[in-house]
């Protein structure tokens, strides 16, 4: 039998930098050990059959609104509500379905980074665009990601980019490049954000298809001086040198272990940055699924919403994009705070005691009603009762339950519906313990 | 050098109170609190605004007689004619014009310059320090540490929304959330299998047993909130959230100062009120936008301040509003503002003598083209402590000298 810390290290690897086990997949990794789950799970393979088979969402390039009150105003606004929902639950199914789940977990964890929201950008495609950005650099070099980010059209937008002109800068996307994407806030001073707003002039973006135009006479091609240095700089020359700064890695490194390690339990191994001295986020994920601090009881974190709902489909198989009532569903993760495309604001979503509060409470419970009426429960329904409450523990990848936990379950124990409802509301499964 | 970014101040620890909480609240206990402990008449309620994004002060209190006024951001200045009389030759934006009505009857106080020292142009950085009370890297809020000198009640200090906001943060205990319309709280026998699934558990860790404390409050502030809010709450007013918007708060204030009314109104415990609107954010096209969500602030305020006075606590509530900086002075290519440092603060109330406070920032002797700071916010915070929650400011600003002279 695998020990209490064995199952916590192995179930945080699987919820973390995964989105929770499938039904059986949480009792063969603890029979492997942690060595081989690590082995498994920290490195995305290449190829990913049912990713690769999916078709793209139907978004496409609705161009400009028509006019209010005309005829061809309510086609245009139906039709962007279905773009909207096709695209989200493209990307939810995905999170569920996708047979290796590091590179869905990795986008997740970019889109909160480079966080941009549907709220301003109003358009399907360019945030399918941006998505589809994200998820191609999701493991690959930081340095080409923030390059491809300062192209991308939705970010763009998201941060009056497209307004930034020689005459009078917008500093909002060079001050978030430094304080929220690349350096960390401090790293940096007032005059280094006006400096780099002018390196950012000249991008101009077509709001519905997301295309960005470089237009060079635009662009101011003088010097400008900032953290050191000085020359003529573009969005790409840019993201190359703050990239290369010391601070990117020390901050990165800050951002991945705020949300798979601990948010509480701040950054503290400065060693960890070395292996993000490439700007390799492959090997930094690694470094970070390997890390002791994994198997510290006190690293604890509270599953997000999303984290919550994802990983009680892939145990109960429920496909997202098949719930019965899928604008139902967007308004379950909206009444709880974490909507795909929606960040609340350009820092991304809070963590830990902020999806605790007793509203968050009551509409998991909610959730959990709706979704267990789409679960699979064949697997807990076939199993004895004496060992259902064992059974649930493997199925949700749970370490242990605590005594009052199980109490409640027995009182249950004869009804898996309502067995499974308790055990996903329990403080066990909302806290990655 | 630390990073205290709003994620980060959203994590206030919860050990020590889940124990005491743990102890002795029942269902029926709790279901009458409301109407067996109402807040005794003549205690005063705090109300907090918060607009999230920066609002441009400049553009709110308005110098619209100053030539560099309109020099500076010709784009998007008002011209007299446009805005609403104060004095000193300072006008409130045109779309306020439920706060004028309320300012022509000696209620509002308008605290100009208001900051800190090293104004912070990141939203989150500067945010953190407004709702913290403190200069660094604080990981709880002024109201939060307020709410843990006062003996534990979950109905105490309550945000209205989903998400607790820093400022009701504690180190022990935090204030609790309301979500609009109201909970809906599990019945029969799932209400009893979540209660047992509520009970603290010896092994859990401190997230765990913040998790099975949300779930008891869950049972404990509806029970007591619930019957109260029998109307569906009123939909919420679409707001323009497109220009703007990237920077958080909420959408619908004045369905939210309509849920404080209601409970306000029915006697809940409740001394602390946090509600909030988002958009100030406006980096681009400015005008049209600001004044847009200027005017749902001041109806949201006037028609609560007016349901006020039709109850017997019309004079017991005092609303703060401010924002986590002001913007430059300088407009932007876009028709629009970069993030700036100072701006006013608005303290409301029948018990608040009208006017003007603080000196108002020079145009003319801008810092790095910025406003100057002449006001520091710890002395709003102060006097509110003091003058409303009747609490030393120092338990909760440490050594804070500076008050603003707002009450009658």
């Amino acid at each position: 039998m695998a020990s209490v810390a064995e199952r916590r290290r192995i179930a945080r690897l699987v919820h973390r930098f995964g989105f929770g086990p499938k039904p059986g997949e949480f009792a063969t990794l603890v029979s492997q050990g942690f060595d081989a789950a690590a082995n498994k799970y920290l490195i995305s393979p290449s190829s990913d059959a049912f990713a690769d088979s999916q078709p793209e969402p139907l978004v496409s390039d609705q161009g400009p609104r028509p006019a209010p009150n005309s005829s061809a105003v309510v086609t245009y606004a139906t039709e962007k509500r279905a773009q909207l929902s096709s695209l989200t639950l493209w990307w939810l199914d995905r999170m569920v379905l996708s047979e290796h789940s590091l590179r869905e977990r990795m986008t997740w964890f970019w889109h909160g980074h480079w966080a941009t929201s549907y709220q301003k950008v109003d358009d399907a495609l360019p945030m399918f665009l941006q998505n589809l950005t994200l998820r191609a650099f999701s493991l690959g070099n930081f340095k080409t990601m923030s390059q491809a980010m300062v192209n991308d059209g939705a970010l763009i937008f998201w941060l009056d980019g497209q307004t930034n002109t020689i005459k009078a800068p917008n500093e909002n996307l060079s001050r978030e490049l430094m304080e929220l994407f690349i350096l960390g806030v401090n790293r940096y001073t007032e005059s280094d954000v006006r400096e780099t707003a002018k390196a950012l002039t000249g991008y101009r973006v077509n709001k519905t298809s997301g295309a960005v135009t470089f237009l060079p006479r635009q662009h101011f091609s003088g010097t400008i001086n900032f953290l050191g240095t000085s020359g003529s700089f573009d969005g790409n020359s840019l993201c190359e040198y703050l990239v290369s700064r010391n601070d990117c890695a020390l901050f990165i490194s800050e951002r991945m272990w705020y949300r798979f390690i601990s948010s509480t339990n701040l950054f503290q191994d400065q060693g960890l940055t070395q292996s993000f001295a490439q700007r390799d986020i492959s090997k930094l994920v690694q470094a970070l699924g390997r890390h002791p601090a994994l198997d510290d009881p006190a690293n604890s974190m509270v599953k997000s919403p999303i984290d919550w709902f994802i990983s009680v489909c892939r145990a109960l198989e429920i496909t997202p994009s098949k719930f019965s009532n899928t604008a139902l569903l967007r308004r379950y993760l909206d009444n709880l705070g974490q909507v795909p495309f929606f960040p609340p604001n350009v820092g991304g979503w809070p963590a830990d005691q902020a999806w605790l509060s007793s509203s968050s409470a009551q509409y998991r419970i909610q959730f959990a009603t709706a979704l267990l009426k789409e679960a699979n429960l064949n697997l807990i329904s076939a199993t004895p009762a004496a060992q259902r409450i064992a059974a649930l523990a493997d199925l949700l990848g749970i370490a242990a339950w605590s005594q009052r936990t199980e109490l409640a379950l027995k009182g249950a124990i004869k009804d898996p519906q309502r067995l499974t409802l308790l055990a996903i509301c329990s403080p066990e499964y909302v806290v990655s313990a | 050098m630390d990073t205290i970014t709003r994620r980060q101040f959203l994590k206030a620890t919860g050990a020590g109170a889940l124990g005491a909480a743990a102890t002795s609240l029942t269902f029926e206990d709790i279901a009458n609190a409301a109407i067996t402990r109402p807040l005794p008449l003549n205690t005063p309620i705090l109300v907090v605004v918060t607009l999230y994004g920066g609002n441009d002060g400049l553009n709110t209190v308005v110098p619209a007689r100053d030539p560099l006024y309109r020099s500076l951001r010709p784009g998007i200045a008002y011209s007299e004619s446009e805005v609403l009389p104060l004095s000193e030759g300072l006008f409130l934006n045109g779309s306020m014009t439920g706060l004028h009505s309320l300012w022509n009857k000696n209620q509002v106080a308008i605290v100009r310059g208001v900051g800190y020292p090293n104004s912070d142009r990141s939203h989150f950085t500067s945010m953190a320090i407004w709702q913290s009370g403190l200069l660094g890297a604080a990981k709880t809020g002024w109201l939060g540490r307020w709410v843990e000198t006062q003996p534990q009640d979950p109905l105490l200090a309550i945000s209205l929304g989903s998400v607790l906001p820093p400022l009701l943060a504690g180190t022990k205990r935090s204030g609790s959330v309301l979500p609009l319309g109201g909970l809906k709280v599990p019945t029969g026998s799932l209400a009893s299998d979540c209660i047992k699934l509520s009970i603290e558990s010896k092994s859990d860790n401190l997230l765990q047993s913040m998790a099975a404390q949300s779930m008891r409050d869950l049972f404990t502030v509806s029970g007591d909130i619930t019957p109260i809010l029998k109307a569906p709450a009123p939909t919420a007013p679409d707001l323009p959230t497109a220009i703007g918007g990237n920077a958080g708060g909420d959408t619908n204030l004045t369905q939210q100062l309509d849920i404080v009314a209601k409970l306000v109104a029915a006697g809940s415990p409740t001394r602390v009120w946090s509600v909030s609107l988002g958009g100030f954010d406006t980096h681009a096209n400015e005008k049209g936008a600001q004044s847009i969500l200027l005017g749902v602030v001041s109806q949201g305020i006037s028609k609560f301040m007016s349901q006020m006075r039709n109850t017997n606590r019309g004079n017991d509530v005092v609303v703060l509003v401010y924002s986590e900086f002001g913007r430059r002075v300088k407009a932007n290519a876009s028709e629009g503002t970069d993030h700036g440092t100072s701006g006013p603060v608005f303290v409301l109330g029948s018990r608040i003598k009208g006017g003007l406070y603080g000196e108002q920032p020079s145009l003319s002797n801008l810092k790095n083209d910025d406003l100057a700071v002449t006001t520091d916010f710890r002395d709003i915070y102060a006097t509110l402590l003091e003058k409303v929650l009747s609490t030393p400011a120092e338990r909760i600003l440490g050594n804070w000298k500076g008050r603003t002279p707002l009450f009658n």
